[in-house]
């Protein structure tokens, strides 16, 4: 075999020793995605793509069912539409026996058409429209509410639909993390929780029947969950002894992070609990809180991230190699912000897609944008990329196939590995067609 | 006015026909008709059985009992033996009357008496006060009672239809056939043929069983007597009829379940019959007595008390409940041997959270062998069905390893050790064998015990007293556990190294199926059942629980949920008096017993909601098969039922979540539930629809 080309490259010596961050990592190759070549996949669906793995999807969500489940005899979980909303996912987690948890009307439509039984949509956040909340209420869906206007607002449109409607209130706290998230739902320690669920609970038409918080998002400490939990459940005990509501189920949010890098983390990944811990300290504190045993809350989680961060990959290509003044590496790739929109967080890894020396140089890696900002990775070690070879994007999951931007470039396909690792096609790159299909021209200018 | 009415004449036909342990009003008016055959016989035995009735009545005995003619039957005996042997005079009423008390006072004491140990009294007081009559008739002729015949009683009555008793009486039937007619009137005191063929068809309709029966007595007695020529004139009518067949009928079909072991024992008893008989009529023939159907009761009481001493009763069961029909008691008691195993085994659950897999089971490879043979081991697989994540050195690495170990049923906390290391992974602890172990005290002779636990990780005290799913312990890897897992086991003492029993899971999901009553096999991923609060909620029928149902036909309809002094729940509509029994508990609904007016919406209800299980999982049933109303086209299996049934009528449903709830759908029912519970019934009857809407009065 013909030995690839390597450019040469001058680099400081390193004699491999541990440093704090531990030995130097190996730059593996990957060249299949579940037994799927990525060379094959960028060759059948283009350049660049989002590959999900349906058997990783599935493994995460059994094994997050699994740790709580095992410890807690009322668990269920709650698909977050924002995190991937594309059809195809969904309707893995639906299969599974999630939930959808959506906030907003088209989300809450899109679980509809994933048939979704409206009772088994929680509906949460600031912004839900008269017309959504109706559809709502009307499908008994559970209505977690965000501010004393959305409660005024339910209470006239149930008079009006003469309907009764079920709802949940969402409760924000301290539980020893900075920044406080107190800008969704209503505050624990100022009463107005309390307030809140007075409100719902005198209004005949309304029907308190869950408690919700979500303390953060990629939490690195289970001992706020503690807290949350904590806070909760005396919530509710307040709610049953002063005023005879039975609360049937607390809904602690999501928030549990992925194995991604954070920006700015010094400990690495290594330090990130696993679902087990937090399983075991959200039930542990239910279990030993003194509920009756028939009643126990249901245990709702509506975790996104950590469900499908590690099931995404995105793979592309490699545009050019260029040196920049101050004589550092860039390499221009065809992916960037406008596909990764969790690369302003994290510190993604990424992998070539094919053999290469043990030789690595440190790049900065560019997008394919003509923006300044359009920056991948500011550092990282890579081998030495050639144009046209493949690189791997790991654990992107979560929020990209969601906050992707149309911007310079169109959205490319996303291809779903099955669990006998076939791949489909789950959502077409997009085409000017797509794009200017909601265009109107007026006629003035149609000359 | 007519409700009054319809109780007492209910009541008459129910004297009648309850001599052939019927309650048919049919079979009970034909033989009223047939015991007409002699007129006088006809009139005082409905003289008596109205006098009966109404000091029952009047005395404010129980009408429930009053009804079922059990207190009657036995004055209707006396008034047609009295109609049939002595000649009416002034006298005759007067006697008639004072037996007839007499025979209502012992009937109403020994049933009370024998009641106490669940034993029928059958025609002991009319028997025991005939005789008294005959002994003093006899002895004080100044009494003015006159036997109307010779001295023989056993010369029974022709009957004085004479035109058509004689052309009957001279059809060419074969002589066996004949006698078996002659001995089924015999009954009623006669030896008619055309009375006899009245009451074969009665009989027939009132129960096929019945009539194979009561045919197996007379062939039997007659085959015992031909090969032992015991009576060279041929059995008397009167034996076969009221002695023979009857105890056939009695035991093989009535007392005990019908099946082949009932038959063979009808066989026998037969045969005993013989012996009690002849021993009896020597005996009493010195006080010129004839036995009348003596023999019957006492041995039929005697075997009955004989079978309810039996301590493992087996395959020949005596009838739980009586309804009076041979073919309704089987068919029942074929449905609820599978369908009430609740009440025969005390619902276990796993004794777990979540799906754990089965890796061994009982008789399994590696140490469920010989006396310890029916345990079970458990773990927690994933996707990939390891045990551990990678790299799996480590305890905590184990997924099983630090889970809850649940109360499998309530009890008492018996023992604890939990003191034993928790082996490393790949050692094991041949010493401590079972190492950390709990075990619970459920009922006298039922433990159950789970080992390897964690150490220190018992949540109970000894002595304690847990509900089922209370945390009892830790999951952990002591004693000769290799890896983490969990061991259970039921034992029938309380010590650690006790021999196991088998022992089924009450309700529990496998995959996504629904298993009852099983011991599940290795690789199986089991899961305690989760409730749907839909259902649960919709099924939820406490003692005052009160629906309104409207039909779009116009029918309406109120139901309460009652219990009974057996503490049995049933559903009752107030306007039409139907009554559908139900047995519900955390995890199942369903109907056991239908007794009413088949129109009643009541009825498509128990028809539609016939099982429910509250996990949503697609349940299959079987009907019981319905011998109440007049199905010729079910004789044959009626027939054959003892031994096999070939006719089934399958029940199966499904559940569909909608937005607003659940539908329980079966094949021509559908059942809408919402958060507030029933919310509509649908039912298609070939082409009607009826769409029925529910209210809740009170829950």
């Amino acid at each position: 075999m013909k030995i690839k080309y390597e450019r040469p490259v001058i680099k400081k010596m390193n004699a491999g020793i541990m440093d704090k961050f531990g030995m130097p990592s190996q730059y593996d190759p990957v060249k299949e995605i579940d037994g799927v070549e990525v060379k094959q996949l960028i060759h059948q669906y283009g350049s660049p793509l989002f590959v999900l793995s349906e058997k990783q999807i599935r493994r995460n969500y059994q094994s997050a069912v699994r740790s709580f489940s095992t410890r807690y005899p009322k668990v269920q979980f709650a698909w977050s539409y924002k995190t991937n909303y594309i059809n195809a996912v969904c309707k893995i987690f639906h299969q599974e026996g999630s939930w959808a948890e959506v906030v907003s009307g088209f989300e809450y439509l899109k679980a509809l058409n994933n048939g979704v039984p409206g009772h088994q949509i929680i509906f949460n956040g600031p912004d839900k429209k008269a017309e959504d909340l109706r559809l709502a209420i009307t499908n008994q869906s559970l209505i977690h509410i965000d501010h004393f206007n959305e409660l005024d607002l339910i209470i006239v449109i149930c008079e009006e639909l003469n309907q009764k409607a079920k709802i949940a209130i969402r409760v924000n706290m301290d539980t020893g993390i900075y920044p406080i998230w107190d800008r969704f739902g209503f505050n624990y320690e100022n009463g107005q929780a309390w307030t809140a669920i007075n409100k719902v609970v005198k209004a005949s038409n309304l029907e308190l029947i869950g408690l919700h918080c979500h303390i953060g998002t990629f939490m690195l400490s289970c001992s706020a969950y503690e807290i949350a939990t904590q806070k909760l459940c005396k919530l509710a005990m307040r709610c049953k002894t002063e005023l005879q509501n039975t609360i049937h189920y607390l809904d602690l949010g999501g928030g549990f992070p992925s194995k991604n890098n954070l920006k700015g983390a010094l400990t690495g990944t290594d330090s990130i609990p696993t679902i087990e811990e937090f399983a075991e300290t959200i039930t542990s504190t239910l279990l030993s809180f003194g509920f009756d045993t028939n009643e126990m809350p249901l245990l709702i989680l509506e975790s996104g991230r950590a469900l499908i961060d590690d099931a995404g990959y995105l793979i592309g290509s490699v545009i050019a190699n260029k040196r920049l003044s101050d004589g550092r590496r860039a390499t221009i790739v065809d992916f960037g912000i406008n596909l990764l929109f969790t690369s302003n967080w994290y510190d993604h890894q990424i992998s070539a897609a094919q053999e290469y020396s043990q030789y690595t140089e440190e790049t900065v890696l560019f997008g394919p944008l003509c923006m300044n900002i359009d920056v991948v990775r500011y550092s990282i070690n890579l081998p030495l990329l050639e144009t046209g070879d493949q690189l791997v994007v790991h654990k992107v999951g979560a929020y990209n196939m969601t906050q992707w931007m149309q911007f310079i470039n169109m959205r490319p396909a996303v291809v779903l590995i099955d669990t006998k690792s076939s791949p489909h096609l789950i959502r077409k790159p997009e085409t000017l067609d797509y794009l200017e299909l909601m265009e109107e021209l007026p006629t003035y200018l149609n000359t | 006015m007519k409700k009054q009415f319809v109780y007492y004449s209910d009541t008459v036909l129910n004297s009648y026909s309850i001599l052939f342990f019927s309650q048919n009003k049919v079979f009970g008016l034909i033989l009223l008709l047939a015991s007409f055959f002699n007129i006088t016989a006809g009139i005082t035995g409905l003289v008596c059985t109205l006098f009966t009735v109404l000091v029952m009545c009047k005395l404010g005995f129980n009408k429930e009992i009053t009804h079922s003619g059990l207190y009657s039957f036995n004055a209707l005996l006396l008034g047609i033996g009295f109609g049939t042997f002595f000649s009416f005079n002034y006298s005759f009423f007067l006697w008639l009357i004072a037996a007839s008390l007499l025979v209502i006072i012992v009937s109403v004491n020994l049933t009370a008496f024998l009641g106490k140990y669940g034993l029928p009294i059958l025609s002991i007081p009319f028997v025991f006060v005939f005789w008294l009559v005959l002994i003093a008739s006899n002895g004080y002729s100044g009494m003015g009672l006159v036997q109307k015949d010779s001295y023989v009683v056993f010369e029974l009555y022709i009957g004085n239809a004479r035109v058509i008793s004689e052309y009957v009486n001279q059809l060419p039937l074969p002589n066996y056939l004949a006698l078996f007619f002659r001995s089924l009137s015999a009954v009623l005191f006669q030896n008619n043929i055309l009375a006899g063929i009245l009451i074969a068809i009665g009989l027939w309709i009132h129960s096929r069983i019945a009539f194979s029966l009561v045919t197996l007595g007379f062939f039997i007695a007659c085959l015992i007597n031909h090969l032992t020529g015991t009576y060279p004139d041929g059995i008397s009518n009167y034996h076969l009829g009221a002695n023979f067949m009857m105890i056939s009928l009695g035991i093989g079909g009535f007392f005990l379940i019908p099946s082949i072991r009932s038959y063979f024992w009808a066989a026998i008893t037969v045969l005993l019959s013989f012996l009690l008989v002849n021993g009896m009529t020597r005996f009493l023939s010195i006080y010129n007595l004839p036995i009348l159907s003596m023999p019957f009761s006492l041995l039929t009481i005697g075997l009955l008390y004989f079978f309810m001493l039996r301590i493992q009763p087996g395959k020949l069961r005596l009838t739980p409940i009586q309804n009076y029909s041979p073919e309704t008691n089987l068919y029942q008691y074929t449905a609820t041997k599978e369908r009430l195993k609740d009440f025969h085994y005390l619902p276990l659950n796993l004794p777990f959270m979540g799906i754990w897999t089965v890796s061994q089971d009982y008789n399994g490879q590696i140490t469920h062998k010989g006396d310890w043979a029916q345990a079970l081991d458990f773990v927690i697989t994933d996707l990939d069905q390891q045990t551990f994540e990678y790299p799996g050195n480590k305890l905590e690495h184990y997924y099983c390893f630090n889970k809850p170990v649940l109360a499998c049923a309530d009890g008492f906390v018996q023992e604890i050790i939990q003191h034993i290391e928790d082996n490393r992974i790949g050692q094991v602890n041949l010493e401590q064998n079972w190492g950390n172990t709990v075990i619970l005290k459920h009922a006298e002779g039922l433990y159950s015990k789970v080992s390897h636990l964690k150490q220190l990780s018992v949540k109970v005290k000894l002595g304690d007293f847990v509900k089922q799913g209370d945390l009892i312990a830790l999951c952990g890897s002591s004693g000769r556990s290799p890896e983490p897992h969990l061991h259970f086991q039921l034992q029938t003492t309380s010590y650690i190294g006790s021999k196991t029993i088998s022992y089924p899971f009450a309700y529990f999901q496998e995959h996504n199926e629904l298993k009852s009553f099983t011991i599940p096999k290795t690789g199986d991923q089991v899961q305690p059942l989760e409730t749907n609060a839909y259902l649960k909620q919709a099924f939820n029928f406490q003692p005052g629980y009160q629906l309104q149902l409207n039909a779009d036909d116009g029918r309406i309809e109120t139901w309460e949920t009652l219990t009974n002094a057996y503490n049995q729940t049933y559903l009752y509509c107030r306007e039409n008096h139907a009554v559908a029994y139900f047995v519900k508990n955390n995890y199942v609904f369903y109907f056991t017993s239908f007794y009413g007016n088949k129109r009643s919406l009541l009825y498509l209800f128990y028809k539609a909601a016939y099982r429910v299980h509250f996990s949503a999982h697609a349940v299959k049933d079987e009907y019981t098969i319905d011998s109440s109303l007049f199905k010729p086209q079910l004789w044959l299996q009626d027939l054959i039922a003892p031994f096999y049934l070939f006719v089934k009528s399958s029940y199966s449903n499904s559940y569909t979540l909608v937005d607003q709830g659940m539908e329980i759908q079966t094949d021509n029912a559908t059942i809408m539930l919402t958060q507030h519970g029933l919310h509509s019934i649908t039912v298609k009857q070939s082409k009607t629809k009826t769409n029925i809407k529910c209210t809740i009065k009170s829950i």
